[in-house]
């Protein structure tokens, strides 16, 4: 355990074991945690290693509000969360979820600020004044007479976050209130939060994924293993220990080429990477032979309630290619992916598909060949066990050359075939969701932003079956935000701009040099380099 | 919006009155032109609210087309045969009649106009400013029904994206069996929506004034089991019995309401002042449901209708259509910024 500041604690687990109703595993096991006051805490780890259980505990939601049998003490803001409850609590702790859509409660989001206010009896008076200040705070006083579900999700979580300061809590609990935003939303989302933090003295408890836009401001990492070791204290030194596949590529490095002080952040990094002297490009990756042409578009041309989306999309998709589709949001990346699945009908235009004309065609006619997962993959699984949800997708596909075991075994979830997909870890089901389209062996794979919310050994596996699927000769496309992931294993990127395609061509060409779409090594080293990997093999080479 | 949405609720009142007591073609028709019309005026600010109902209205054309089909299929009444189906076809077997065509036609627009005037509304009116209208007691029960009325249009944003992503893994709705792979991801979403909606409430100090002790919970209960009772005693007649247990059920509800022990009162962040085009649209319902009741008693064939056994010419009620028209008042009363 590595020390932390002496400062009273705003909140302190003590020996807290949890097990939710009729579960027979304990989500928490002796638990100890001191969280101190004035503290920006990161809580990581892996999906299902208790992150939102163990934040639940800090507002009362557990065990108040999911039952089950909770075992030691929990104190927050001098009072005893167990006898307190979420709603007593809610003046110390404010609480953000990770879904913008379902925790808004009005249609106003001036109302929406002043909903806890209001619970709470605060004179009208100073009602208006609170309701002022946290619209300014947050930057959304713009927003203020908006109805929450016309804003974008980056809005709608700064809302949620104003929303749950409005009782001026001491401390400010997040979990992955970033996990369903795009970049742009999320670093609007966490900007704030560290303003709050630095300006203000509000103790922030946030579960996060995306480390490299927190770790810097963070005081404290709380790191939960896979195998459930906790791992605790500055985050430079718990960068240390820990798996490197989470941390940001720049600290991966520091790792790697053994910097000290690690760094955390690019411009930490920079003098290190100066240092290094990589002046010539790195090799350049192997070309890979591409097969026939499976989707080939032409021309195509699409109006989404009046508004032209797309305009005279040429688009040739061959078989053994992972072509990453990039662009702001409002691009039309998802429109692209939905138009090519038959979902919407193009003005102009023409769709091929493996040399057939499927302009205007149906989606289940399309989805004989081609797989689509949507972006909550979850939500296609019904069957009572997850082998009936393979044979659903059978059914429909006789000519299917993909077995049922091996379809399994090949997604990790041999053993789990007579169970309830529903029962499923969040990772097992989005693979379970994988497996029902997989074993309808598709010739094209359509998947739309399918990182968002995956922690990073879940995204490097499937980075990993997406690529041997390319090999395989599967076309692959994915619309994405995620730029790390587009560096390490996409082979080409389509850049969209506004209705247009405004660059298209391997990663390299595409995302070096960009400002907004490059990774962190692209913007340590410039040129064409891209990945940590690339980095590591020339610096072995040269002397350092 | 603009209007008060208590005034809102008072025109849906107006409209589904005479909906719900009679089926005269010309007072169903007007009634219906009466709500496209406000609908047309007001598409101006609430399009996008509107829009995101779609699907319940396009839902409710589905079940009125079975119900129209239902009616002529199963009952053989009237004079006017349209084809004879053979007698030995269980249920459906016998004369299929125009009459019967008629009052399914009739009933169908009935059912219609009032899922149209009720997704109106809905669109229309400010959820959270009502619930501020309501007094602090009742707050719990308008926070749960604002909280359901949000979960229908995420709904049906679910329901699409579902049934394309099963659709692209070649499934196709042919019969009822088809459903559970729309129906369970839809019904599980919405529970984990429901679910986080549930926690939210908690973490923002949702019941945080005012506990009711078990007691008062336990009359709350009986005094609903009591009212229902009191209303199914009612409506069959037994009048003795339904009038004891509703006085039961009215004192066990005011023991409940006066025995909470509030701890801070609520406070409001913002109260709507009424004005004058509220009053305006207020009235104007009050008049026009006055006028249904009195023609009700009147006049009431300009309300009812009868197609069995013989069809004959509808009656026509100027009176009561001119109290009617009186609802067409919303589509005038748009905000001036709009109207400009």
């Amino acid at each position: 355990m590595i020390a932390t500041r002496a400062v009273a604690p705003i909140a302190n687990l003590d020996r807290v074991s949890y097990r939710y109703p009729a579960v027979a595993s304990l989500a928490l096991d002796d638990v100890r945690w001191r969280v101190p006051e004035g503290a920006f805490v990161v809580v990581a780890g892996p999906s299902g290693s208790g992150k939102s259980t163990l934040l639940r505990c800090l507002n009362g939601l557990v065990p108040h509000f999911s039952g089950g049998e909770l075992a030691g003490r929990i104190a927050v803001a001098g009072e005893d969360a167990l006898v307190a409850g979420p709603a007593r609590l809610s003046r110390a702790v404010g609480f953000v979820f990770q879904d913008p859509e379902a925790q808004l409660l009005t249609g106003r989001v001036d109302d929406e600020l002043a909903f806890s206010l209001e619970q709470h009896g605060v004179p009208p008076v100073i009602m208006r004044k609170r309701v002022e200040e946290m619209l300014d705070l947050l930057g959304i006083a713009h927003l203020r007479d908006r109805d929450p579900a016309t804003l974008s999700g980056g809005e709608r979580q700064r809302v949620a976050v104003a929303a749950a300061l409005a009782l001026h809590p001491r401390l400010l609990v997040l979990d992955e209130p970033t996990s369903q935003l795009d970049p742009w939303g999320a670093e609007d989302v966490l900007t704030a939060l560290t303003r709050l933090n630095e300006d203000l003295g509000l103790s922030i408890v946030l579960a996060e994924h995306r480390l490299e836009r927190v770790l810097s401001h963070a005081d404290q990492l709380r790191f939960i293993e896979p195998n459930g070791d906790v791992r605790e204290g500055p985050p430079e030194a718990v960068a240390r220990e820990i798996d490197p596949i989470v941390l940001p590529p720049v600290t991966q490095l520091g790792r790697a080429l053994d910097w000290s002080p690690l760094p955390l952040t690019i411009k930490a990094g920079r003098p290190f990477a100066r240092s290094l002297d990589l002046t010539d490009s790195p090799a350049p990756p192997t070309v890979e032979p591409v097969g026939e042409v499976a989707f080939d578009v032409r021309g195509l041309t699409l109006a989404h309630d009046t508004r032209t989306v797309l305009e005279a999309i040429d688009l040739p998709i061959h078989a053994g290619e992972l072509v990453a589709l990039m662009g702001r949001n409002g691009s039309g990346k998802t429109t692209l992916l939905r138009s090519l699945m038959g979902f919407h009908r193009p003005q102009s235009g023409r769709i091929m598909l493996f040399g057939r004309d499927v302009t205007g065609a149906e989606p289940a006619e399309i989805g004989r060949t081609v797989g689509y997962l949507p972006q909550q993959p979850g939500t296609i699984l019904f069957a009572e066990r997850l082998i009936d949800e393979l044979r659903f997708t059978l059914k429909h596909r006789p000519q299917s050359r993909a077995g049922i075991v091996e379809t399994l075994d090949r997604l990790g979830l041999t053993g789990l075939a007579e169970r309830h997909p529903r029962d499923l870890s969040g990772g097992e089901r989005e693979r379970a969701a994988l497996a029902a389209i997989l074993v309808g062996s598709p010739r094209v794979l359509l998947l739309d932003e399918p990182t968002r919310g995956m922690d990073a050994w879940r995204k490097a596996a499937l980075g990993e079956l997406l690529k041997d699927l390319r090999r395989e000769g599967v076309a692959v496309v994915l619309a994405t935000h995620d730029v790390e992931l587009v560096a390490r294993y996409a082979t080409r990127v389509v850049l969209l701009g506004d209705r247009e395609i405004v660059a298209d061509g391997p990663p390299a060409e595409v995302l070096a040099g960009s400002l907004t779409f490059s990774t962190q090594v692209n913007k340590l080293f410039g040129g064409a380099w891209l990945t940590v990997d690339q980095v590591l093999a020339a610096a072995h080479t040269v002397s350092f | 919006m603009t209007l008060d949405s208590r005034a809102w609720l008072a025109w849906a009142a107006a409209i589904m009155l005479p909906l719900l007591l009679g089926r005269n073609p010309y007072m169903l028709v007007a009634l219906f032109a009466i709500v496209l019309a406000v609908r047309a005026a007001w598409s101006q600010i609430a399009a996008r609210q509107f829009a995101a109902w779609g699907w319940f209205l396009r839902l409710a054309l589905v079940v009125v087309l079975i119900s129209v089909l239902f009616n002529v299929l199963t009952v053989h009444a009237g004079e006017t045969v349209l084809v004879h189906l053979s007698d030995r076809l269980p249920i459906i077997g016998g004369a299929l009649t125009f009459n019967a065509l008629v009052f399914g036609l009739l009933s169908g627009l009935a059912i219609f106009t009032l899922v149209l005037t009720g997704t109106t509304v809905a669109a229309l009116l400010d959820w959270s400013a009502l619930m501020r209208t309501l007094p602090a007691r009742a707050t719990p029960f308008a926070v749960a029904g604002s909280v359901a009325w949000s979960f229908l249009p995420q709904s049906a944003v679910a329901w699409r994206e579902i049934r394309e992503a099963q659709e692209a893994r070649g499934h196709r709705i042919r019969g009822p069996r088809d459903l559970p792979p729309l129906i369970i991801p839809l019904l599980a979403g919405a529970l984990e929506r429901a679910m986080t909606m549930a926690e939210s409430l908690e973490s923002r100090g949702f019941g945080a004034t005012g506990t009711s002790s078990q007691v008062h919970g336990l009359a709350t209960a009986l005094a609903s089991a009591l009212a229902a009772l009191a209303a199914f005693a009612l409506a069959s007649g037994r009048l003795v019995l339904g009038a004891v247990a509703g006085v039961i059920a009215l004192a066990g509800f005011a023991f409940a309401w006066r025995g909470g022990t509030p701890g801070v009162a609520r406070t409001r962040y913002r109260t709507r002042r009424w004005r004058r085009a509220d009053s305006i649209m207020v009235a104007g319902a009050a008049t026009s449901a006055l006028v249904t009741l009195v023609r009700l008693q009147t006049t009431p064939a300009g309300l009812h209708y009868e197609p069995y056994p013989v069809l004959a010419a509808p009656h026509v009620d100027l009176v009561l259509l001119f109290g009617l028209a009186l609802l067409l008042a919303p589509a005038f009363l748009l905000p001036a910024e709009v109207r400009r």
